[in-house]
């Protein structure tokens, strides 16, 4: 087997892995900072690709549409943290995670209903790209681009959380709610801006995967799982862990995709989560 | 107090106790003749799968209402029980019914192997429903992808848990048959949870339940008790499984994937009642009949049934069987207008 060929399944498998980085930070956020594992963020990644081709034709570039449709569904982020989320927080402790899965598993069968009557179709959303060519090794137009662009928001994430107030704010709220209220931190406005963070890069990840498969409706859940799956075995509460847990799935399915087959791969993906949860439970907890 | 009178009064004490499931299967047994019209297999198919959903209903009851652990893979073990029989009687040649234990031992082991591993390594509700949900997904996988043993997506034709003499002895169709055989299961396993509640098993659930700490304090062996729910429930849904395979002549990854099991009984949990006796019952022939209804809205249905479970969740978590002895006891007009000010406050 040649080098070339090797590496250019590593950096697909690289891109794979930051698309799971960026869908493993969506979970990571609302879980770490307000307990509820959203089941439904992989809905939020089709409707935004939905969204940006329904709009595409209106508009003078893909650009543009997708700037509107992220624009989109952080409003519909917004409205649904501040009706549906907002009862779920009233809760505590373990009734709270557990209405947190309900409640947006509710939601996401919900959004699911209403996509699969208005939009039943696959969707790819229109882009252009550079293919580069080094060495021998070449890479796909839609591999450049989701390069680019994840690590480009993957490191503005890194940066906000590290250097800015708000991302400040937001890992204490993260560490300790009690303590963050006694700085003078509003726990609920960091959530709201979180989980408005969380589907927008849900959102980003819908559209960047779809320059390379095609979304439906069933590909939602699909994306939440993987989601899960990323955000698990690099640490709920941990962004840095998460992305490397995301690179490195990444890795493992697309090297798995093309030694033992799809299905295997799949298989092996969930033994990782399986075996990460029983090493280590308390990090979920 | 002579001896007779007392025997009376134990009788009396276990007819009271056992009313309940009595009128229960009684309303069962007659509802065909009331639901089902002359030779519409339709209908008698909905029944069937009724009692199927409430079977699996009444085991996530014990495992997720007493001991707090959230089967997320319903699904995977209605398909291994499915799988299992099915597979066996093609290659061992016996008859299909004396696999089916077979089929409640192996979900069963799963689900011991689960609840022990889990309990042992201290995971909390949430961690058991991941690591469940992912087991749910890698079986889902497996299913579809060992197409050489499962035949794929494709699936497997299944008829072979026909009851025909009972048929012929009923003068009914095959599913109506069907239909008596899974009462007397929901029967025994009506009786089996009324007789588990009241016994040590019971009290150590309660225990656990309100303080796995304190439980452990008093000499309640957690891990003991959560294996033995998780076994259970596990071997129940194992055993239903070839059951359900044969109502629908079919097995298919599909049946048993999350959306198509698992998130409708944790729904008729909900809505039912959890920790109750006839709650799982209720919910699954309330949520089977609202399912067909909905069948009018066409393609809205999914998202229907969706803003109901938030709703359900978010409003109306004590569920219909407590609701209903609320009322009964004339307790509504306090505590349910409270808990829904609590909710919007």
């Amino acid at each position: 087997m040649e080098a070339t060929a090797l590496i250019e399944i590593a950096i697909d498998g690289i891109a794979r892995g930051l698309l799971f980085a960026l869908l493993g930070a969506g979970i990571t956020l609302v879980f770490g900072l307000g307990n509820v594992l959203n089941l439904s963020l992989g809905v939020f990644s089709v409707i935004t690709v939905v969204a940006g081709v329904a709009v595409v034709p209106y508009v003078p570039n893909a650009v543009v549409a997708a700037v509107l449709s992220l624009g989109f569904v952080a409003v519909l982020g917004l409205s649904i943290d501040r009706t549906l989320l907002s009862s779920v927080y009233r809760s505590n402790g373990e009734e709270r995670i557990l209405l947190g899965i309900f409640t947006t598993l509710g939601l996401a069968i919900l959004l699911d209903g209403i996509l699969y009557v208005y939009y039943p179709l696959n969707y790819s959303f229109p882009y252009t790209g550079l293919s580069l060519s080094m060495g021998g090794v070449s890479v796909r137009e839609s591999t450049s681009i989701i390069l680019l662009v994840s690590s480009a928001l993957l490191l503005a994430l890194f940066v906000f959380l590290r250097k800015t107030y708000l991302g400040k704010a937001a890992r204490t709220v993260f560490q300790d709610e009690t303590g963050a209220l006694l700085c003078g931190i509003d726990p609920r406005a960091i959530r709201s801006l979180t989980f408005v963070l969380s589907v927008v890069l849900a959102g980003v990840a819908g559209i960047l995967w779809s320059t390379q498969s095609a979304i439906s409706v069933a590909t939602g859940f699909e994306l939440t799982i993987f989601a899960i799956i990323v955000s698990i075995v690099g640490g709920v509460r941990n962004i840095e862990g998460t992305i490397g847990a995301g690179v490195f799935l990444g890795l493992v399915i697309t090297f798995g995709n093309f030694f033992v087959g799809a299905y295997v791969s799949m298989v092996i993906l969930f033994a990782v989560v399986v075996t990460v949860l029983i090493l280590r439970p308390e990090e979920i907890a | 107090m002579s001896e007779t009178a007392a025997e009376d009064a134990a009788l009396d004490g276990i007819v009271r106790e056992y009313r309940d499931i009595g009128i229960t299967l009684a309303v069962l047994a007659v509802l065909p003749a009331f639901v089902v019209e002359a030779g519409m297999t339709y209908q008698a198919r909905l029944l069937v799968l009724f009692l199927t959903f409430a079977s699996l209903t009444i085991a996530l009851n014990v495992v997720f209402g007493h001991t707090n652990q959230l089967f997320l893979f319903v699904g995977a073990l209605t398909g291994i029980g499915a799988y299992t029989t099915a597979l066996l009687a093609d290659s061992l040649g016996v008859s299909a019914w004396l696999l089916v234990p077979v089929s409640g031992l192996v979900a069963g082991s799963i689900g011991l192997l689960v609840s022990y591993v889990s309990a042992r390594r201290g995971m909390t509700v949430i961690v058991i429903a991941i690591l469940t949900l992912a087991l749910q997904l890698a079986f889902g996988e497996i299913f579809v992808g060992a197409r050489d043993i499962t035949g794929g997506s494709t699936g497997i034709p299944f008829r072979e848990l026909e009851v025909e003499f009972l048929a012929t002895a009923l003068g009914e169709t095959g599913q109506i048959a069907l239909y008596y055989v899974l009462l007397a299961f929901v029967g025994a396993l009506l009786v089996g949870y009324r007789l588990m509640m009241n016994s040590k098993y019971g009290f150590a659930f309660k225990a656990i339940r309100q303080d796995e700490i304190a439980a452990e304090s008093v000499g309640i062996d957690v891990v003991k008790y959560k294996s033995i729910a998780g076994f259970a429930a596990a071997a129940v849904i194992g055993l239903v499984g070839p059951l359900y395979a044969q109502s629908e002549g079919y097995i298919l990854p599909s049946m048993f994937a999350f959306q198509s099991i698992d998130v409708l009984v944790l729904v008729m949990l909900v809505l039912g009642g959890m920790r109750t006796l006839i709650g799982p019952v209720v919910g699954a022939g309330v949520i089977i009949y609202v399912n067909e209804i909905l069948q009018d809205a066409g393609q809205w249905r999914t998202a229907i049934l969706g803003g109901l479970l938030i709703a359900l969740f978010l409003y109306f978590r004590e569920g219909i069987v407590p609701k209903v002895r609320e009322l009964r006891n004339g307790e509504l007009g306090v505590s349910a207008p409270g808990s829904v000010l609590d909710r919007l406050r």
